[in-house]
């Protein structure tokens, strides 16, 4: 007994310590610091990651408790000059007590509420991969960790393996290889430029690529094409028609004479032409697919028809790897040139130009998740607002990332994988009647956000509620906050409200009245003052 | 527009209009009500901003802002009036840039007009927000005003109907009908403008003159004079009463400052950093008041002096990051118990705890110099401590009305950010160190060094988050210009460290 009465008069000591004091509140201090300077450059939810909602900072926070507890413990039996400091410290061994309630039993999320529409879900902080299985009727949670680094989940589900997860990812260029090089199937990646705009486009003709071979950037339209088309582009007949084997990606513009054109019976017009030894024939303003026997369309024919026509009266830049056609509206002519890595071509656009990066035919491009530290500027995350979770179905991998679910087949199942935020039902609606946000006069600064909302109450009625900055709406232990607003498809305002249940909120207050009063206990209710030695006093 | 234009040269000469005998653009357009960001106040707070916005001067060559504003507002009806404008340019780089004489920082409008959409694709193109891309924001931002202006854009016209006002653009005001309707009683304008005046005083009253006979007055000017001319009496009289008269004075004034300041704004005085400024340096005057009451020691009232000194000459000369205009608050902050309670709480502490700073500076320099013998720094430390103790209290309190409000606002009572952090670290830094005086670790001449450094982590918490770190809830209270000022004062508080400290080993 006296043995674990010294123990614990060793570990009272320790703890209790005023030098332990200094030690822990400025190691607290210097991780607060830290904490906002990494808020700063990486963002709220980074900060709350790596820091404040961290095991190690909790470890921290809890060893501050323990020598607040012990500083007080030590100095018992109660002295009177010391009431004030007993004070001090139960208002904030309660409010460490009332934090810990909150954290274990607290509910904090937002519910989104579009107009008229009935809403039951409130969305919380944490993160969690939903695996659905509609044939049976099946979801499978899993709730991800709340690290700010790359975690490995290392969790099976029959045949599915969950692998890293990406709290915060950006989307980096990976080359898939590729078994045999297809030349119809090349990838390019050009730069376009002028004086103010620069943009680097990924381009691929590979089927199994995230990218496309088309691109729009504002007015200007960007075409991919197989290198070997790019010779026909440069034809200046005046009917800018292209024929093009798909399968051997051989072309033809078939000059004026090379043409055949009549009537069909409805008064369109047929071209046939004679390309690779065939007569083809097409109607090319119904359809690029050729005619066959029966006059009707053949779908299963490696030619089509396109007309350049199509393409000139908006800007349209036709890219086959190592050059480039464009129509020029300046000259009214289609020109062709070569596109480099040394030499930008100039476009009649703006003051565009386009300079090539790379191209490749042994590989194909695609965009994978790569962990990041995210990166704020002017309060916005710019970098690293994806969060991504690896995932293993049998032989595949691919990765899922929040806000784009993906449905995968596995031997005649549907699977849905979603990365998304949890989610809790209330056992009441809510519907937004009006979102109003009024502004300052003559100007468009928000003055005011409110939400006028019913509360259904089940067998209980309904109600009409007024919800506004510092005017929240208070329910059965909820309390709904005006948060945020959006613009909702269907036109006018919807309404994001902050949800929030505290249990630990009474002792958090006791514990901040207590340590107020300790204080002015401690430091103004017992008077001791100096004499001055000098004459000033 | 063009037929108004023709109409106003056929009805008046142009002389007539704009400078003869029937001078419209004078001084005492000043009066006039206007609308501008969200609220109604004179022509006077107006043009003033506008002009020192876009010039970074308060008059525009020999002409007030009342007359250059109402002059460059004229010009949308093709008057030729032209006037020295220079928009203010700081960054070199955007100097270089603009390709503008790199050596003022006062640009001629005119070569900037036909560079605005050079400085729009700039901005586009830069994807760092440094100082640089924020300078040319800021640039974009005064050509835009100075566009504004002169399109007729910025000055807006009161226009009564049914006893409800509603305010038009002066290019909407002054339209050919209204004109014509005018003619025949002089200048059509000058009576248009006069009986839109008329008709607001008869609608509303004249409570928006407050604002012009607040910033006229300057009352703050008149502070700062008078609290150095109490220091000067503490320090140079013997009769104390000379410097206590001085500091009420100073205290009254300032009172009735800011109560203009609560009447015109309608709201507690503690909404941005001006304010803060402001009421912080009231703050540690009343507090060194009452202190010194309670101690019967001069010391107190001139640190608190002294403070409220800094703070004014801040006020008076840091507008580039403090501004002493009178903006619509966000709609969070639009809750005066909480306002008046809260912020007020935490800038009293501050307060106090400028009050720590300041004797324990003053004891560093002192004891270096050799002035102050073993027992007066042991009484000086109990001074520091007395400023210390009410920093602490108040601040404790002050946090926890934060958490109070934002549980009320947002539903949390904690939510760690930046400012409310950096709140609760001053906290804990001044926990710390009174903590360890207790030790042997803290002795009293370890104490003083302390504590003149640990207003470093108040002025952190006050502009650093604003200034430096730039995110989080409290967004409302940023501004800019203020990371030089907050280096150049960590700067300086380490060199008066590291030179007394330097000072006093030497002496011993």
């Amino acid at each position: 007994m006296n043995t674990l009465i010294a123990s614990y008069r060793k570990v009272e000591l320790f703890f209790g310590n005023l030098k332990f004091a200094v030690v822990i509140v400025s190691l607290f201090a210097i991780t607060l610091g830290f904490g906002t300077f990494m808020e700063s450059y990486h963002g709220t939810e980074y900060a709350n990651r790596l820091v404040y909602k961290s095991l190690w900072f909790m470890g921290i926070q809890f060893t501050m408790f323990l020598s607040i507890l012990f500083a007080a413990l030590i100095r018992l039996p109660p002295k009177k000059h010391l009431y004030g400091f007993y004070t001090i410290h139960s208002g904030l061994i309660i409010l460490f007590l009332g934090s810990y309630i909150t954290y274990e039993g607290g509910v904090d999320g937002t519910i989104t509420l579009t107009p008229n529409l009935p809403t039951r879900q409130i969305t919380l902080n944490e993160d969690e991969m939903r695996i659905q299985f509609p044939n049976r009727g099946k979801e499978v949670s899993v709730t991800l960790p709340f690290s700010a680094f790359e975690t490995n989940l290392k969790l099976d589900y029959e045949e599915i393996k969950l692998g890293r997860f990406l709290p915060f990812a950006k989307e980096e260029l990976n080359w898939i290889p590729v078994k045999i090089a297809d030349p119809g199937q090349t990838s390019s990646r050009y730069k376009l430029f002028n004086d103010q705009f620069g943009e680097t486009l990924t381009l691929t003709l590979h089927p199994m690529s995230d990218f496309n071979n088309t691109l729009q950037l504002g007015p200007l339209n960007v075409h991919y094409m197989p290198a070997s088309l790019a010779k026909c582009f440069s034809s200046q007949e005046e009917h800018g028609l292209i024929v093009w084997n798909g399968e051997n990606r051989g072309c033809m513009a078939p000059t004026k004479s090379e043409l055949r054109r009549k009537k069909s019976s409805t008064g369109k017009e047929i071209v046939a032409i004679n390309f690779e030894g065939k007569e083809i024939a097409f109607i090319p303003e119904m359809s690029p697919l050729p005619l066959n026997t029966e006059l009707s369309l053949d779908e299963k024919s490696p030619y089509r028809i396109f007309s350049r026509k199509l393409f000139e009266q908006t800007p349209h830049l036709f890219l086959f790897g190592e050059s480039a056609a464009f129509f020029n509206k300046n000259t009214g002519k289609w020109e062709t040139g070569f596109v480099s890595k040394d030499k930008a071509l100039e476009l009649p656009w703006m003051g565009f130009k386009v300079l090539l990066l790379e191209t490749r035919s042994e590989s194909y491009p695609v965009m994978r998740p790569e962990y990041v530290k995210p990166v704020q500027d002017n309060s916005q995350i710019i970098e690293g607002d994806k969060k991504a979770v690896e995932v293993f179905v049998g032989k595949d991998t691919f990765w899922v990332r929040s806000g784009e679910p993906v449905a995968f087949n596995l031997n005649g199942e549907k699977i849905t994988f979603d990365l998304t935020k949890k989610n809790i039902t209330l056992p009441y609606e809510i519907v937004l009647d009006q979102f109003k946000m009024d502004t300052d006069p003559g100007t468009t600064n928000p003055a005011s956000f409110e939400s006028f909302v019913t509360l259904f109450k089940g067998n209980e009625g309904s109600e009409k509620h007024h919800i506004f900055m510092n005017n929240p709406l208070k329910y059965k232990n909820f309390t709904f906050y005006q948060a945020s607003y959006f613009q909702s498809q269907e036109g006018p305002l919807g309404s994001v409200l902050s949800v929030n249940f505290d249990p630990g909120r009474p002792w958090k207050y006791l514990g901040s009245l207590l340590l107020v009063f300790g204080s002015i206990w401690h430091y103004f209710l017992r008077r001791k003052t100096l004499k001055s030695g000098g004459a000033r006093a | 527009m063009r037929n108004l234009f023709l109409l106003l040269s056929i009805l008046f000469s142009l002389s007539a209009f704009a400078q003869g005998p029937m001078n419209f653009c004078t001084d005492e357009l000043e009066t006039f009500p206007v609308l501008a960001q969200g609220r109604e106040k004179p022509l006077y707070v107006l043009a003033g901003d506008s002009i020192r916005f876009i010039t970074g001067e308060k008059k525009v060559g020999e002409f007030s802002a009342v007359v250059a504003f109402c002059k460059l507002s004229l010009k949308v009806f093709g008057m030729p009036l032209e006037l020295p404008v220079n928009i203010r340019v700081d960054h070199v780089d955007v100097r270089k840039f603009l390709g503008v004489n790199e050596n003022t920082n006062s640009v001629p409008v005119n070569e900037l007009l036909e560079k605005f959409d050079l400085i729009q694709g700039e901005i586009r193109t830069q994807k760092e927000n440094n100082s640089y891309k924020k300078e040319l924001t800021k640039v974009a931002g005064r050509i835009q005003t100075y566009k504004a202006v002169i399109s007729g854009q910025a000055w807006t016209v009161p226009v009564v109907e049914n006893g409800k006002v509603s305010f038009l653009t002066l290019a909407e005001f002054l339209s050919e009908d209204r004109v014509m309707s005018a003619r025949g009683s002089g200048n059509p304008v000058q009576v248009l403008i006069d009986r839109a005046k008329a008709d607001y005083l008869s609608a509303k009253g004249d409570d928006y003159l407050l604002e012009l006979k607040y910033f006229k007055l300057n009352p703050f000017l008149w502070a700062l004079l008078l609290s150095l001319a109490a220091i000067f009496a503490f320090v140079l009289t013997k009769n104390r009463n000379y410097g206590i008269a001085l500091t009420a004075m100073t205290i009254l004034l300032q009172i009735a400052a800011m109560t203009l300041r609560v009447l015109i704004s309608g709201r507690a005085p503690v909404t941005n950093m001006y304010e803060t400024v402001m009421f912080s340096g009231f703050g540690a005057l009343i507090l060194s008041s009452i202190i010194t009451i309670y101690r019967k020691e001069i010391s107190f009232i001139l640190a608190g002096l002294g403070y409220n000194v800094l703070c004014l000459m801040m006020m008076k000369f840091a507008n580039g990051m403090l501004d002493p205009g009178i903006s619509p608050l966000v709609p969070v902050l639009r809750d005066n118990f909480w306002l008046s309670t809260h912020v007020t709480t935490v800038i009293l502490s501050y307060a106090a705890l400028a009050l720590s700073w300041i004797l324990a500076n003053s004891i560093l320099i002192r004891d270096s110099l050799g002035k102050l013998k073993a027992e007066d720094y042991r009484y000086q430390v109990d001074l520091t401590y007395t400023c210390i103790k009410f920093g602490v209290v108040l601040l404790a309190g002050g946090v926890i009305l934060g958490g109070v409000w934002a549980d009320y606002s947002w539903g949390r009572f904690w939510g760690w950010d930046p400012k409310e952090t950096w709140s609760l670290i001053v906290l804990l830094v001044y926990m710390a160190i009174l903590h360890g005086k207790g030790t042997t670790w803290i002795p009293p001449r370890r104490f003083i060094p302390l504590v003149a450094g640990a207003f470093m982590s108040v002025m952190m918490a006050w502009f650093g988050v604003n200034y430096i770190l730039a995110s989080g809830l409290h967004s409302y209270g940023f501004s800019e210009g203020g990371a030089i000022f907050l280096g150049s004062f960590f700067i300086l508080q380490i060199a008066i460290l590291i030179v007394t400290r330097f000072k006093v080993k030497q002496a011993a």
